[in-house]
């Protein structure tokens, strides 16, 4: 991806500048914890055990974990859930659309076909596992990777809201353990995080360490001891982060030491952050750290060109990738999926019409997948607007099923939440039935 | 492992504590030989942050004025006086800072070019940005003009344009050179006629995008909420839907790549803002009625207001005293938004001296203040070691200009703490103190910071290191601990051969910077 920028002017939001950075680094951003509201309750509980759950005044969560993929750089849609039956989608995607009588297509309904570099999610689907909704947008089309995610992620249009959504989720409940709430595979938490209620960010379980000691435990023991004396007495803002630290490291390490192989015969594609970040997520979830929502990025879908064709390039690869990790970390929870929902965002999807670079330009209405074993798959959900020019919005598939009813409807149905209001101010009571009621 | 003490969480809240603090806290008078204030005995572990940094004057202001004081810096300031030193910071042309000017020059010699020249050859390269986030650590860390690169990072959040940003390339630089660091220690009003007469901000918040027929409301409403009378500055939505108005026109010239006020854009027609109000009847005119509006904003009460209580939690406390914010308000008023004024009065405040210990380093901070006390320098020639910095930097998700929404970095401690920010930081003190990484840089070896005469215990090496590092030596409970971390006792003799003064070395450096002593500001 280069980083260049045209010169062209204002006309417009197509026509404005892309300069399309290195997103994955440039766009997952900070999060700041205001009030790491349980650190007090952490602080004392070290000691009990690396997988204990914190003894809570309330009663411990026990809704899904859910785990947001956030495909940074704007992921295409129409050439991964493929609207084969819509008669324009050809037309707008003479070279870089998939044939829609390829013989790999994976018929989804009458209308989609799932690409075939995807074919790993099939058994999903098939059990019910794996669904997809179609032309989701949010409540402006913004066309700026920046602030489509910075908006997407804030989750309250025409509000000052300043906090992010999976913040104000994990503020509805009572205070958890540090991990809680988990950016894997990155040591910036996105910017859904930004608020009050405390997370880990990490690259890695297994780099999640002190470097001054190692693997080696007596060091580690040495500065533990060492580090939680010297905050003795300190004020609580850096008191309680600290103890916080120690015991996520006791709990990493411990982690470290079990090692962890995946089961039921699941294989993460090889040489993939976007596979170790989800077997990673899968590896605390089942070690039961009191993990509730975990979020990891996996970037490069900015493809405005050489996108590739269906047979091969950087679609195909990314599709690939992709699939194989959500199967294989389906396939690692084994029964454990029915405790999990996955969604994936991205900021927008892309312009129908393809460009002239082999490629497709930044978009509006995207695809959201989705990963559950209490999640209405094998469906295509949502309302489709078409792809006739009349039907585009600017270009665009019209984004008329808003992303935030997808994760209100997970949040309400599996995920125990209350008061989705709070966490989506305004959203209203419209649903697509894409989840089925957490017993 | 040393058993873990008893937990002595604090259970008043932090505003209370604050308090507490505020009352509690015994000045020193200024002045003190060096000598002595280093020999002072050590004090109890208490329940504030003040207990952590000595209760003297001279090192407060260093820690509030600068990146980080040094044994060199209280020199200076311990034969100045505090007011002769502040005087010199606050009129930094009258301070030689060649090394820094060079070093910026030799390193980064595309900072100089002008928008014309950066327009015509970069050709969207982001190089020139990324160069202005790096330069900002090497001037916070070797400029000796601390307390105006404080300043020029404290505009460039409050007007901030985040860099790196789409659309930046050619002018994010010259909006830091012409913008922030021009007026930096100016007016207030001209750094806003300038911010809003910038290709960078005009890009940045979409004005250059905002036109009468389809106005974008993105600047208008940060002028308001965000530059100048704050959230509750008591304007309305139709308030802020007419700012954006007034506002139509300022923009960019796509062929050139500078700020332009385009008349055919902007809407003409009574306009009301708050207090201020103009017939805006001549698209013609209607730069000198945006420059109208600007007039008043900036000098705006609740301007004063927000601008003073951003100093004080810049400068004093995260919750600032109102006493000194209307003071501070003030002057800003009575001096014409002139910014020099308003840091004297701040500086030689009551309310600033007994402010001790209540502010945290956040990581940038942390990470240039732990560069000077151990005497790190830049890289011989190159910038590995700077550009390594600004990576560590970012991964404490605070590298500087780069906040991504355009409120600016948030400047309470309780914004920035987290576990990943915290052992990010303990991975960074061991990581410089180590040298393993950036390792392009230069870094004197870590037994210069042992007096000249080795110390003859342990007890010695501890409270001799932590008086080099932290300016004090600890409390009779954490020295205790830094011993049980070596395993020895106070008595235990050192010689040659002790690990303390060989591989541990480091290792024993890095875990005083990770305590309270070195994070309180």
């Amino acid at each position: 991806m280069t980083r260049s920028t045209t010169k062209h002017g204002p006309a417009g939001a197509a026509m404005k500048p892309c300069a399309c950075p290195d997103l994955q680094s440039a766009m997952s951003r900070r999060s700041f914890l205001k009030r790491t509201a349980g650190a007090g309750l952490v602080a004392g509980i070290a000691s009990q055990g690396m997988f204990t759950r914190l003894a809570f005044a309330g009663t411990p969560y026990d809704g899904d974990v859910l785990v947001i993929l956030s495909l940074r750089g704007g992921m295409d849609g129409l050439n991964a859930i493929v609207p084969v039956a819509d008669p324009d989608y050809p037309l707008w995607r003479p070279n870089v659309g998939i044939p829609v009588n390829h013989p790999g297509l994976y018929q989804l309904d009458s209308m989609f076909g799932m690409h075939p570099a995807m074919a790993s999610l099939q058994p999903f689907w098939e059990s019910g596992a794996f669904g997809v909704v179609q032309a989701v947008g949010m409540a402006q089309p913004n066309r700026s990777h920046f602030q489509a995610m910075e908006e997407m992620e804030r989750a309250a249009p025409g509000t000052s809201v300043r906090t992010g959504w999976i913040d104000r989720v994990l503020g509805l409940r009572e205070a958890g353990t540090s991990f809680q709430g988990v950016q894997m595979g990155s040591s910036l938490a996105a910017s859904a995080f930004l608020g009050n209620s405390p997370e880990l960010a990490m690259w890695s379980v297994d780099s999640f360490g002190l470097d001054a000691a190692g693997d080696d435990d007596d060091e580690r023991a040495r500065w533990d001891g060492a580090l939680r004396a010297l905050h003795t007495g300190a004020p609580d803002v850096l008191a309680a982060p600290t103890s916080t630290t120690l015991d996520a490291l006791q709990t990493t390490a411990s982690l470290r030491a079990a090692g962890y192989v995946p089961e039921h015969g699941a294989v993460y594609p090889s040489d993939s952050r976007l596979g170790d970040a989800l077997q990673d997520v899968s590896r605390l979830i089942k070690a039961d750290v009191g993990l509730q929502v975990a979020a990891i990025d996996y970037g490069d879908w900015d493809m405005h060109s050489d996108m590739g064709t269906v047979d091969g390039g950087w679609m195909v690869d990314h599709l690939t990738e992709l699939s194989g990790a959500m199967a294989a970390f389906g396939t690692d929870l084994g029964p454990a999926l029915n405790d999990v929902s996955l969604v994936s965002l991205t900021e927008f999807g892309r312009r129908v019409q393809e460009n002239g670079s082999g490629g497709v330009d930044h978009g509006f209405g995207q695809s959201v997948l989705m990963l559950g074993g209490g999640l209405r798959g094998g469906q295509v959900h949502g309302a489709w607007p078409g792809l006739a020019e009349d039907d585009l919005v600017d270009g665009d598939v019209d984004g008329v099923n808003d992303y935030r009813w997808v994760l209100a409807e997970v949040l309400e149905k599996r995920c125990r939440a209350s008061s989705v209001s709070t966490v989506f101010p305004g959203v209203g009571s419209e649903r697509l039935g894409l989840a089925n009621v957490k017993p | 492992m040393p058993a873990r003490p008893a937990s002595a969480t604090p259970t008043l809240s932090r505003r209370r504590l604050l308090h507490v603090t505020a009352l509690g806290t015994g000045v020193a008078v200024g002045g003190t030989a060096l000598s002595s204030l280093l020999s002072a005995t050590p004090a109890l572990a208490g329940t504030s942050s003040a207990d952590f940094v000595p209760a003297d004057l001279d090192l407060h202001l260093l820690r509030r004025a600068t990146y980080g004081p040094t044994p060199n810096l209280l020199n200076q300031i311990r034969s100045a006086g505090r007011d002769a030193w502040l005087d010199r910071q606050l009129a930094p042309a009258s301070i030689d800072d060649s090394f820094c000017d060079e070093l910026i020059a030799q390193r980064y010699p595309h900072l100089s070019w002008s928008i014309d020249q950066a327009w015509n050859n970069l050709e969207g390269d982001w190089s020139l940005m990324m160069d202005l986030g790096q330069a900002a650590i090497a001037r916070a860390a070797w400029s000796k003009r601390q307390l105006f690169e404080v300043m020029a990072d404290f505009w460039s959040n409050h007007l901030n344009v985040t860099n790196p940003f789409d659309g930046g390339w050619w002018c994010r630089h010259d909006y830091d050179k012409r913008v922030i660091r021009k007026h930096a220690l100016g007016r207030f009003h001209d750094m806003l006629v300038a911010s809003a007469t910038h290709p960078a901000m005009m890009l940045y918040l979409n004005n250059a995008e905002s036109t009468k027929d389809s106005p974008n409301e993105n600047y208008g409403r940060e002028l308001l909420e965000l530059h100048t009378v704050g959230v509750d500055g008591g304007y309305s939505e139709e308030d802020m839907r007419r700012s954006t108005l007034v506002m139509t026109g300022f923009g960019m010239n796509w062929d050139n790549g500078h700020f332009v006020y385009e008349p055919t854009a902007h809407y003409t027609g009574q306009v009301q803002v708050m207090g201020w109000g103009a017939a805006n009847n001549r698209a013609g005119k209607g730069y000198d009625v945006g420059l109208s509006y600007l007039a008043y904003l900036a000098r705006h009460p609740a301007t004063a207001q927000r601008i003073a209580v951003k100093l004080c939690q810049r400068f004093v406390a995260d919750d600032p005293p109102q006493s000194l914010v209307d003071k501070l308000a003030a002057t800003y008023l009575a001096q014409d938004t002139a910014i020099v004024p308003v840091l004297r009065k701040l500086f030689r405040s009551p309310e600033f001296a007994a402010s001790i210990g209540q502010k945290i380093r956040r990581p940038m901070e942390d990470t240039v203040a732990t560069l000077r006390i151990l005497g790190v320098k830049p890289d011989l020639d190159g910038t590995n070691g700077i550009q390594g910095l600004y990576w560590m930097i970012q991964d404490l998700a605070h590298a500087p200009m780069a906040w991504s929404p355009p409120n600016g970095y948030p400047d309470e401690a309780d914004a920035w703490r987290s576990a990943a920010g915290t052992l990010g930081r303990w991975n960074m003190h061991m990581s410089i103190a180590a040298h393993w990484w950036p390792d392009d840089l230069v870094r004197p070896p870590l037994r210069d910071l042992m007096p000249a005469t080795d110390p003859k215990t342990h007890g010695d090496l501890v409270d001799a290191l932590s008086k080099r590092l932290v300016f004090r030596t600890m409390s009779a409970a954490h020295r205790d601990a830094v011993l049980g971390f070596l395993g020895r006792s106070a008595d235990d003799p050192v010689d040659r051969r002790s690990e303390a003064l060989g591989w541990r070395l480091p290792y024993l450096v890095a875990l005083i910077l990770d305590s309270p002593y070195h994070e309180v500001r």
